[in-house]
């Protein structure tokens, strides 16, 4: 569509000049606050109208973001924009209760039943129009939104507007800088980034950040009382094929409840060695995330599949490393292509292969196909997006798996819309099977599952009016293959052009030190409760486990505590896990001295392999755990920390 | 300057009928007037609990269309089908005979509903009225100018735990207008200011206008009781309600529009208390006790209580197969008619639970509360068209519950409440007759009740998980905000712990308070806004203020 085609992308304007924001919000249901009445204890499912529909927590931190741009620069003016039913402009009415802005609804019938794609285009015609409406076609503005809503949890809407509107996405933003030029900060690779927007608009996604603004009760009122925009598909010139269902390239054909896969049964140990043992074990043999095991394999026999075409991968590194996640999927595309006697291809871009091919190939890789050129060397989403799309157009793979890593996660969206692809983002499970709808057979689809509503319901999606189906699968639930050095593969390089100033933004700042670290990132976590006496004991103890842990399982570990713990200033707020502290699933949590309150069990459910350590045999976190060690902190502490060890590690 | 013409502080039944019956009058009146209510729960209902067996009348004077309203609340409200008192030993059960339960007891023609959906379906009714319904701004206290009450001043926004200004924050925004109605429910912060307020008034001008708010509506509906002024007034006492919703997945053996109450177990001699139990519908019923906080017993904990009574083989049979979905407590005004605050002072009204209106015999306050709601609506209604304004709206409120027989309602049950003090039988003697005798019963605070020395020893009944109840309440306040609930004197927390009582450590549902050993330590996070602890702690040694709006619990069927 040419609809509101917009010049090309301009310099940003000079210290303190206006810049304008269009913050994106969303109205979620509140997943944060199930009640318990929401369950239907007969189907045991979610019943998602008998939840709270709160503006999404993420676009708070945006409408925050926001404000301290165009409070330091007079003029700057903020539209709030959202998509949705006539209710939705509570969420509008909420932003301006909370910062100064004008709201924009963008609401008509044919937006019903969008996916992310569809969204996407209808969202940035919207943005065009506030271009010309709001700005007077001044090009000096930035698209704030929150990374990813609560109930979708995908984060791909605004990679993808980024794509419609061809401007550079910045993605994980904190915060701005205060002082002139326009730079912003945000949890890059290697650390916290300053990063630079060298012409605008562009797209700036933040992750939780600031403290955000509250309502006031004045602004509330007046909020009541002035008008929303209300917005339809024809008065932003949205092409109607491509909002709403028809423009959809997803869509969800079974909803389903994970609870079933949440039980735990404890196995008892009898000593600290006995049970860092079965920790170990547990964690070499089980999957990351708790997936229901894989089906038996696919038979295709003389039936015409729905796709063909090769099944691709695209494959991070980590410096001249491949990283696990991408070698894992390349298993996993191997087992669902032979079935139907396809290929598997590996898709690399950067400066230069090196020594890599072999290494792929012998995981699985048929054909590698290596996108080479000087500027793929900086890790900015948009123009990988670019080369990888333009092959995807050109040699019609089935099938294309991304890592839901930082990267991937950034990349995968822009590169579907670029493609006109469906994608499914955080997937658990991938197989290949049968969707017979009203009496139409598709053959050999990938079906694709992945939790939805904050993790309470899963759901699985095929992809639709696409040429590639397209997903990117969590870290760790897909097992990394062993290499067969024996395998033999063909290695593909591509040379593409790219213009000298295909990339808009830049690095000016790196802080290796202190990329902000959550307790969300580790994947092995030690958390004590109120069974351990002290602060010095909390130290003395977690610490070092936490360490021994980590080196011995190869995993990046930190220490977390109840609110308990907390309260008695044994450990930082920003440790608590619970219903009042952050929510984890790490791969293995181990619980000391933890009673297992229901409001601490609600934040670490979803862990992977849960331990518990208590002097209670009775207590209620051994009904959460799969191993479990009786026995007073103070006395087992010591012999855990020594068990794990690295230097133990040959003796099981 | 006032852009607001009436503000209600509280949405709940009170609040609600009081802008309701304005804004009713309003539209009749063709008068354009902003009417506007806050409240400090997240969203409509989050903050209220009852039982509740509720007359359905109150709701036919309010809104005669409620049973066909489009958002079907009606089908929420089950008729009362059977109605049974049973007395309870530690095992057994006798059913008291129909004849001898007091009509005080009976519930022919009531409902079975729930306050937190009533509310909602009140807020709605509201808003399509032209009132101004805003949740999630909590009042921090009145704005009171020459003795006069302008308007209230929300509560600061952005703290850390140590008071400092964070990045967001937002100073306590004024909110002025031209009237205040304060609905504030039990044990309310703005209704205490109030009652300190009309308390500070100089004996002298108690003779003219500002009498004792009880004293001068009797007046008015000619009772003698002239002469007591504000400073006669009963000190309020409480009773706590801790209550729980269940539900049946393949239906309750109790059924629906059954209502069951109890006396006796699991209360002691020292304990004022009885539980009940209602098929609010055919999956889901209503099960709680309502204990008066005069209790004796420094180691009483409401929550063992309610298991205790959960675990007994008659109650534990009709609960058979059933689950919590949610929890809640909160306090009751059960002073009645001696113990009655202020109606009106500094030229702000006081509705509900605020002012007291519970008919102590039934200990029932949803009728009072919106009935005395819809006197405040009228008389404000009736003093925006008079030439005096808004000022003559106190007087022409008390008028109007002297005319309505709300004050006889509770002038009727004086004293039933008081005989309990010396035990259930003479309770119950006293009961009959409280109403007619010639004195005037006193309650003493029930702060002043707990026993050191008087232990309960009540353990949890084996199987019941004490920890459930505070997370199904929903409760969540920021963890690092000022804590709201604080110890005015933590040294006498350390020596009452240190002495083995710490008296708050078993009688807060909300777990808020933990003896460390050495300390005293409040996770105000946990914090049900029930209000016990200002109300039963020996030394009145604890503060409550609101905290950041839309925090607390989150009713959404209690």
């Amino acid at each position: 569509m040419s609809a509101g085609a917009a010049s090309s992308p301009g310099p940003v304007p000079a210290r303190g000049a206006p810049i304008h924001c269009i913050v994106l919000v969303k109205q979620v249901p509140d997943v944060s606050n199930i009640p318990e009445d929401a369950w239907d204890l007969d189907k045991g499912t979610l019943r998602r109208g008998m939840l709270e529909s709160i503006l999404n927590p993420l676009d708070l931190h945006a409408v925050t973001f926001a404000r301290s741009i165009t409070a330091a620069r007079p003029g700057s003016r903020t539209v709030y924009l959202t998509m949705g039913p006539p209710q939705a402009c509570d969420v509008l009415v909420d932003c301006m209760a909370r910062a100064p802005g004008d709201g924009v609804l963008l609401t008509d019938r044919g937006f019903a039943g969008a996916d992310t794609v569809a969204t996407a285009y209808s969202l940035a015609c919207a943005v065009r129009r506030i271009e010309r409406d709001f700005f007077e076609g001044s090009r000096d503005y930035v698209i704030v939104a929150g990374m990813q809503s609560v109930d979708g949890d995908t984060a791909q809407v605004p990679p993808q507007i980024a794509q419609e509107l061809e401007i550079e996405e910045i993605a994980y933003v904190t915060s701005p800088t205060v002082a002139p030029p326009f730079d912003v900060r945000r949890i890059g690779v290697g650390g916290t980034e300053t990063v630079r927007p060298t012409r605008l608009p562009v797209m700036l996604t933040l992750t939780a950040c600031s403290e955000p603004l509250y309502r006031s009760f004045h602004a509330t009122r007046a909020a009541r009382r002035v008008s929303i925009h209300e917005w339809s598909a024809a008065s932003v010139q949205a092409a109607p094929e491509r909002i709403g269902l028809r423009g959809s390239r997803t869509q969800v054909v079974q909803l389903f409840s994970p609870t079933a896969s949440q039980e735990r049964h404890c196995v008892f140990a009898h000593t600290p060695e006995e049970l860092v043992a079965l920790i170990e074990e547990r964690y070499r043999q089980e999957p990351a995330h708790r997936v229901r095991p894989a089906g038996e394999a696919y038979v295709l026999g003389d039936r015409t599949p729905a796709y063909r075409g090769e099944f691709w991968v695209y494959i991070e590194r980590e410096g001249d490393r491949i990283r696990d996640v991408s070698l894992a999927l390349l298993g996993r595309a191997r087992l669902l292509a032979d079935p139907l006697g396809e290929a598997v291809g590996a898709v690399v871009t950067g400066a230069g292969l090196g020594g890599l091919g072999d290494e792929l190939v012998a995981h699985g890789a048929d054909r590698v196909y290596s996108i080479e050129h000087p500027l793929l060397r900086q890790p900015v989403p948009s123009i990988h997006a670019g080369v990888i799309a333009g092959i995807v157009r050109e040699r019609k793979p089935q099938a294309m798996l991304f890592g839901a890593t930082p990267l991937g996660r950034e990349l995968a969206p822009r590169v579907a819309y670029a493609s006109s692809c469906g994608l499914t983002a955080d997937c658990t499970a991938l197989e290949i099977g049968d969707l017979t709808k009203s009496g139409q057979t598709q053959v050999a689809i990938l079906k694709q599952t992945r939790p939805a509503l904050g993790g309470n319901i899963m759901a699985t999606i095929v992809t639709r009016t696409s040429v590639t189906q397209m997903a990117t699968v969590r870290p760790g639930v897909f097992a990394v293959p062993a290499g067969d050095p024996a395998r033999v593969g063909e290695i593909v390089r591509l040379l593409p052009d790219l213009p000298p100033d295909a990339i808009g933004v830049e690095v000016v700042a790196t802080e290796q030190i202190a990329a902000t670290s959550s307790i969300r990132d580790a994947e092995v976590l030690v958390a004590g409760g109120r069974g351990l006496r002290s602060r010095a004991e909390f130290e003395a103890l977690l610490r070092p486990l936490a360490a021994n842990l980590g080196a011995r399982l190869g995993a990046p570990s930190d220490v977390a505590a109840s609110r308990m713990a907390v309260e008695d200033g044994y450990a930082g707020r920003d440790r608590q896990v619970g219903q009042t502290g952050q929510t984890v699933a790490p791969r293995v949590y181990v619980a000391l001295g933890i009673s297992g309150a229901v409001q601490h069990v609600s934040g670490m459910q979803q862990a992977g392999i849960v331990a518990a350590v208590n002097r209670d045999p009775r207590a209620r976190i051994f009904d959460h755990a799969d191993l479990g060690l009786v026995g007073d902190i103070a006395e087992i502490g010591p012999a855990l920390i020594r068990a794990a060890e690295v230097t133990a590690h040959g003796g099981h | 300057m006032a852009d607001i013409d009436v503000l209600v502080v509280g949405a709940g039944p009170a609040g609600l009928a009081t802008a309701i019956r304005l804004g009713q009058r309003l539209q009749g009146d063709g008068r354009d007037a902003s009417v506007v209510v806050i409240d400090k729960a997240a969203a409509p209902g989050y903050h209220n609990l009852s039982g509740a067996v509720v007359e359905p009348g109150v709701l036919d004077e309010l809104l005669p269309d409620w049973r066909t309203d489009r958002t079907r609340f009606a089908d929420h409200v089950t008729p009362v089908e059977r109605d049974e008192l049973w007395a309870l030993s530690a095992r057994h059960a006798v059913r008291v005979p129909p004849r001898a339960v007091p009509p005080t007891m009976r519930h022919a023609g009531d409902a079975i509903l729930s306050v937190s959906r009533l509310v909602a379906f009140l807020a709605d009714r509201a808003d399509r009225l032209g009132v101004e319904v805003y949740h999630g701004f909590a009042a921090r206290g009145l704005l009171i100018e020459d003795r006069r009450v302008r308007g209230v001043r929300l509560v600061d926004l952005g703290l850390d735990a140590a008071g400092r200004p964070r990045t967001n924050y937002l100073p306590g925004e004024e909110v002025r207008a031209g009237i205040v109605v304060v609905a504030d429910g039990s044990r309310g912060v703005l209704s205490a200011e109030l009652d300190a307020l009309d308390r500070s008034v100089p004996e002298a001008s108690v003779a003219d206008d500002r009498g004792s708010a009880a004293g001068r509506a009797g007046s008015a509906a000619g009772h003698r009781t002239a002469g007591r002024g504000a400073g006669a007034r009963d000190v309020q006492v409480y009773g706590l309600g801790v209550k729980a919703v269940l539900q049946f997945p393949g239906g309750s053996p109790l059924g629906a529009g059954r209502v069951v109450h109890t006396i006796g177990y699991p209360t002691r001699r020292g304990v004022f208390g009885g539980g009940f139990i209602y098929g609010m519908g055919p999956k889901t019923v209503a099960v709680g006790l309502l204990l008066g906080l005069d209790w004796r017993f420094v180691d009483l904990d409401p929550r063992v209580e309610y298991e205790a009574f959960r675990s007994h083989p008659f109650v534990a049979a009709l609960l058979e197969g059933g689950t919590s979905i949610a929890t809640g407590a909160r306090t009751v005004p059960e002073g009645g008619y001696y113990a009655l605050g202020p109606l009106d002072a500094g030229g702000a009204l006081l509705v509900g639970d605020a002012a007291g209106f519970v008919d102590e015999a039934r200990l029932k306050g949803v009728h009072t509360a919106i009935r005395s709601g819809m006197c405040a609506g009228d008389a404000i209604a009736d003093a925006l068209s008079s030439d005096a304004g808004v000022a003559s709206a106190g007087a022409r409120y008390r008028g109007l519950l002297a005319e309505r027989g709300i004050l006889d309602e509770l002038r009727r049950a004086r004293n039933y409440r008081q005989g309990f003090r010396w035990g259930l039988v003479p309770g119950a003697a006293l009961s009959l007759i409280g109403g007619r005798l010639p004195v005037h019963l006193r309650m003493p605070p029930d702060r002043s009740a707990t026993r050191v020395r008087a232990h309960l020893d009540r353990r949890l009944p084996a199987g019941a998980d004490g920890s459930a109840f505070v997370s199904l309440t929903g409760t969540a306040h920021r963890e690092d905000e000022p804590s709201h609930v604080a110890l005015v004197d933590p040294a006498r927390c350390v020596a009452c712990g240190t002495a083995g009582d710490a008296a708050c450590t078993h009688f807060c549902p909300g777990e808020v308070y933990r003896w460390t050993g050495t300390q005293i330590v409040v996770s105000a996070s946990n914090c049900l806004h029930c209000m016990t602890c200002t109300v039963k702690c020996p030394a009145d040694n604890i503060r409550w203020v609101p905290p950041e709006g839309g925090e607390g619990p989150r009713y959404r069927q209690l």
